[in-house]
């Protein structure tokens, strides 16, 4: 177990360099320049010239590349060039955002899609199975900002039961807690009502699945009760698809994350990454960049060690 | 009911709903009995509903399903206990044993924590106790090592430990009755002997009734008290297993004795037809359809039970029967052809092959530290013009490895020369060109065949691949000669029986118009009646056709059938190579000696006692 959380953590680290060279390349391909972002369209060639002096961007590609790599590996991630704040602060800040939503939304789907997930996959083929069929679909179907923005509509805007936004005005602190939790309710559902209905089909089919296999027989001809064989046997194989999927799904939080930080006006990492695409704001977007990917790889190395507790036939290859 | 009997199924009928329509009835009105300390075999062919009968006496039926009867385990009628009295007697007074134990035990579970699973639930003693007992199964059902192997997974056993393990789960509370549902099926012949003299044994040790449910006659014979045949769905014969294989009554009995192969046989009796439709069951004798002594009021009347022989038959023509075709042993006259010295056409000279493990770390593959299995060592044989190479072996002795590399499909050190060209010295192009020379039919027809493309696109794709324009006739009389009607080349292959797929990929194997065809396990998916069939037919293209091919099965019995010359093989090394005959009467190795004990297990050795059912062709047809 151990040498192979090692030996994907070694092959991760090259896996990574790839991906941020290549990220690194791109943004500086793309014409424009964060001179413009800063200093307008109108700005004479003088002061866009004067600017990538300072900022460092009349160095050859393949010097800037390596400087930039240099101060990586000394743990600096450089200064945003359009907020003029330190990188490292920027996206610690946004993150510790993405993450409340998306843990707490995580969270939620997952435990909501067990729930169904073991009803759909009981009564499969029945009608509860079919009208949850339906619900799934309805809901997967659904984009982001169209839920979101029925929800401000009627939730915040028609009921003003929950706040439209504005999040970053809240601090995390004693008494701002649950002023900071009501902020939260209006995207985690958003994001949660995606995730639940992905998720609880895929672990509804499984469950099914399991059902219909030989060992559940057995189990229920040695005399247990359907519950038992539910929770003692049948549970723990289901999940592995499910806790695969759960590995899977974290580049997608990110990428969907554009769609609801920017509908909820969250200050979170995917809001980041758009307004930083948009002025070409390379050392924030790297650096977003490079901790998707580390979230990537490590929801994958998760993924892959709780199937290994979950499966004993998986620990010794 | 203190006649010693365990279990006595009382006209039982289990019909399934379909959708919304109508109940497909598909057991019917059978009655059985199982004795204490007695095994009864309850035999069919695939859909006969055997399966479905151990289902219904532990009342685990599908929920669209209705049972009437009764099911009398001792005193009780199972059928007309509540859920929870029925959830105690499961486990308890019932064990269960399934087909395939890999799949029938749960993969995430340790078999220790299974087997005490079963025996806490029951018992309610603590857990110690439950682990003693574990380690007491283990010690009675010849698991070495218990202590140890209890906190095993499932995975970690072999394929024979895995049965006796979840032999050892279903006696964990010592139960009265004992269904095993097909368990020795997927073991090879010596692992199929072990199992069935445990189960012989304990048996005999705990008084317990055992329900033994098989397709598999042949296996039978030497163990089972009692026989029960069961066809569609009803009972067609059954009594004591002595009388039974003396003189099977029914036709459909005598037609599957008739079907199973051995040495020395002329001609193996074929079932023409399949089985009816649940959906349309014919209204008279259910056999009707494929019957050879089929006469009209067999079509309407419910067929009339005989009870006056040494055996009960549902067959309303048994007095006719006996009389216009008494049972016979079969002759083996000189019926093996004696050693073919016609010319070579495959030769393997010491052919080796290496299993590459994968690399277990960055190092040892970087090191190229050794890493790999030797699964084949030093084979040679040769196969001559017409003739037909048997390879026998247990599973795991490298026999489908043995036909992969003669199919070029494996790296390989050694030689294997086809007419007398060896495959590594040519260039590649003319490997590519060689390759089509030796064709191959697998195991599982339809895995094999691609199920988007028409059965006569299939035939024909090997002949387009040789340039050939004009294949429509050409395909048709491929279909003729493997015994196919023309109307299946439209068909898709989900649409025919695996009987005719496999047929159909032997076709597609002659099209290629190979010097050497390789048949993996061709038959061992197949049912006794079809298996029958198909071997005739690979005997005819053998003798009548000059065909070469190379036979690969762990049934020696359907081996020694067609095959010329048998090679025993066993860990990766030829045990043995001599002319069928000759192996068969005097084994030189012991383990062979052990193999062919274990494979005949029906009939005298050598002359297999038959009873020839007058639809094998030469026979006449009585009025």
């Amino acid at each position: 177990m151990i040498r192979m959380i090692l030996t994907r953590l070694i092959s991760s680290f090259f896996t990574l360099t790839i991906l941020i060279t290549i990220v690194f390349f791109m943004a500086h391909a793309t014409p424009g320049g964060p001179a413009f972002s800063i200093l307008g369209q109108k700005a004479t060639p003088q002061a866009v010239e004067q600017l990538n002096q300072k900022l460092g961007l009349t160095a050859s590609l393949w010097r800037q590349y390596v400087m930039w790599f240099w101060h990586l590996l000394h743990g600096q991630l450089g200064y945003s060039y359009l907020l003029n704040r330190p990188v490292r602060q920027l996206v610690g800040d946004c993150m510790v955002n993405t993450l409340a939503l998306y843990a707490s939304a995580m969270l939620f789907s997952v435990t909501l899609a067990i729930a169904i997930g073991l009803i759909q996959g009981i009564t499969w083929g029945r009608w509860p199975a079919n009208l949850i069929r339906l619900l799934e679909l309805c809901f997967y179907a659904m984009p982001t900002f169209f839920v979101g923005t029925l929800m401000i509509l009627y939730l915040s805007v028609k009921w003003r039961i929950f706040p439209t936004g504005g999040i970053s005005s809240v601090r995390i602190s004693d008494p701002g807690l649950l002023d900071y939790m009501r902020h939260l309710v209006l995207p985690v559902v958003t994001v949660a009502l995606l995730g639940t209905a992905s998720l609880s089909y895929y672990f509804g089919a499984s469950v099914h699945e399991e059902l219909g296999k030989d060992y559940v027989r057995t189990a229920l001809a040695k005399g247990l009760t359907f519950r038992a064989v539910l929770f003692r046997h049948v549970l723990r194989n289901a999940l592995r698809p499910l806790v695969t999927m759960v590995g899977l799904a974290f580049p997608y939080i990110f990428a969907g994350s554009v769609m609801v930080e920017t509908v909820f006006n969250y200050p979170g990492l995917g809001y980041l990454l758009w307004r930083s695409a948009l002025s070409q704001d390379y050392p924030v977007i790297s650096a977003i960049v490079l901790l998707i990917g580390c979230l990537t790889v490590l929801g994958n190395l998760f993924a892959d060690i709780v199937n290994g507790l979950l499966d004993p036939r998986e620990r010794y290859e | 009911m203190n006649d010693g009997s365990v279990l006595r199924l009382n006209n039982v009928s289990v019909a399934l709903r379909r959708g919304r329509g109508d109940m497909v009835p598909l057991l019917d009105q059978i009655c059985l009995t199982v004795n204490q300390g007695e095994m009864t075999a309850l035999v069919g062919e695939s859909g006969s509903g055997k399966t479905l009968t151990s289902s219904a006496i532990i009342r685990l039926l599908p929920r669209n399903a209705r049972v009437s009867g009764q099911i009398w385990l001792g005193n009780t009628d199972l059928l007309r206990l509540p859920h929870g009295e029925m959830r105690k007697i499961r486990g308890r007074d019932i064990g269960m044993v399934f087909q395939n134990p890999l799949a029938a035990l749960n993969p995430s579970v340790r078999v220790g924590a299974q087997i005490r699973e079963a025996y806490r639930l029951h018992t309610g003693e603590s857990d110690h106790a439950a682990w003693v007992r574990a380690c007491e199964l283990f010690d009675e059902v010849g698991i070495a090592n218990a202590k140890k192997r209890l906190g095993d997974y499932p995975h970690q056993f072999s394929g024979g430990m895995r049965q006796r393990a979840m032999i050892a789960m279903a006696l964990a509370c010592s139960p009265k009755l004992l269904i095993a549902d097909e368990p020795t099926s997927g073991l090879d012949a010596i692992l199929t002997r072990q199992i069935l003299s445990l189960l012989t044994r304990l048996r005999h040790e705990f008084r317990m009734g055992v329900l033994f449910i098989t397709h598999d006659l042949s296996i039978v014979q030497k163990y089972a008290d009692q026989v029960h045949v069961l066809y569609a769905g009803r009972s067609v014969e059954w009594g004591s297993s002595e009388a039974f294989f003396n003189a099977p009554r029914h036709p459909y009995s005598r037609a599957l004795l008739g079907a199973l192969p051995g040495p020395g046989q002329i001609r193996l009796t074929a079932i023409s037809g399949a089985l009816p439709d649940p959906e349309a069951m014919p209204l008279g004798c259910r056999f009707a359809p494929r019957c050879a002594y089929h006469k009209a009021e067999c079509d309407w009347c419910y067929p009339k039970i005989d009870n006056k022989g040494t055996t009960s038959v549902a067959c309303g023509r048994v007095e006719d029967i006996v009389s216009v075709h008494p049972p016979k042993g079969m002759p083996s006259p000189q019926y093996f052809r004696s050693a073919n010295d016609g010319a070579v056409i495959l030769k393997i000279e010491g052919l080796g092959v290496d299993y590459r493990l994968p690399a277990r770390g960055i190092l040892t593959a970087l090191t190229g530290g050794k890493n790999s299995i030797r699964v084949l060592d030093d084979i040679d044989l040769t196969l001559r013009y017409g003739e037909c190479l048997g390879i026998v072996g247990e599973s795991g002795s490298g026999k489908s490895t043995l036909g992969r590399a003669i199919l070029q499909m494996v790296p390989y050190d050694g030689s294997v020369i086809v007419d007398g060209i060896a495959f590594g010295r040519m260039t590649r192009s003319r490997r590519k060109m060689m390759r089509r020379r030796i064709q191959v039919v697998f195991q599982d027809p339809r895995e094999s065949l691609n199920p988007r493309m028409r059965i006569g696109d299939i035939v024909a794709e090997p002949l387009r691949l040789a340039g050939e324009r004009e294949y429509r006739e050409q395909v048709r009389r491929l279909l003729d000669r493997v015994g196919l009607h023309a109307r299946i080349l439209d068909k898709f292959p989900h649409a025919i029986s695996g009987g005719q797929a496999q047929r159909v990929a032997i076709a597609r194997a002659l099209a290629a118009k190979p010097a050497v065809i390789v048949l993996d396990e061709p038959t061992s998916s197949l049912d006794v009646s079809t298996q029958a069939a198909l071997l005739n037919l690979l005997k005819d293209l053998g003798h009548q056709d000059g065909l070469s091919y190379i036979l690969i099965s762990h049934d020696v019995a359907a081996i020694s059938y067609i095959a010329d010359t048998i090679a025993v093989l066993r860990s990766g090394r030829l045990i043995e190579v001599g002319a069928t005959a000759a192996l068969l009467a005097v084994p030189g190795a012991e383990y062979t000696r052990q193999l062919l004990a274990a494979s005949f297990l029906y009939g005298k050795k050598g002359t297999v006692q038959l009873a020839v059912a007058p639809n094998s062709g030469s026979m006449g047809i009585p009025s």
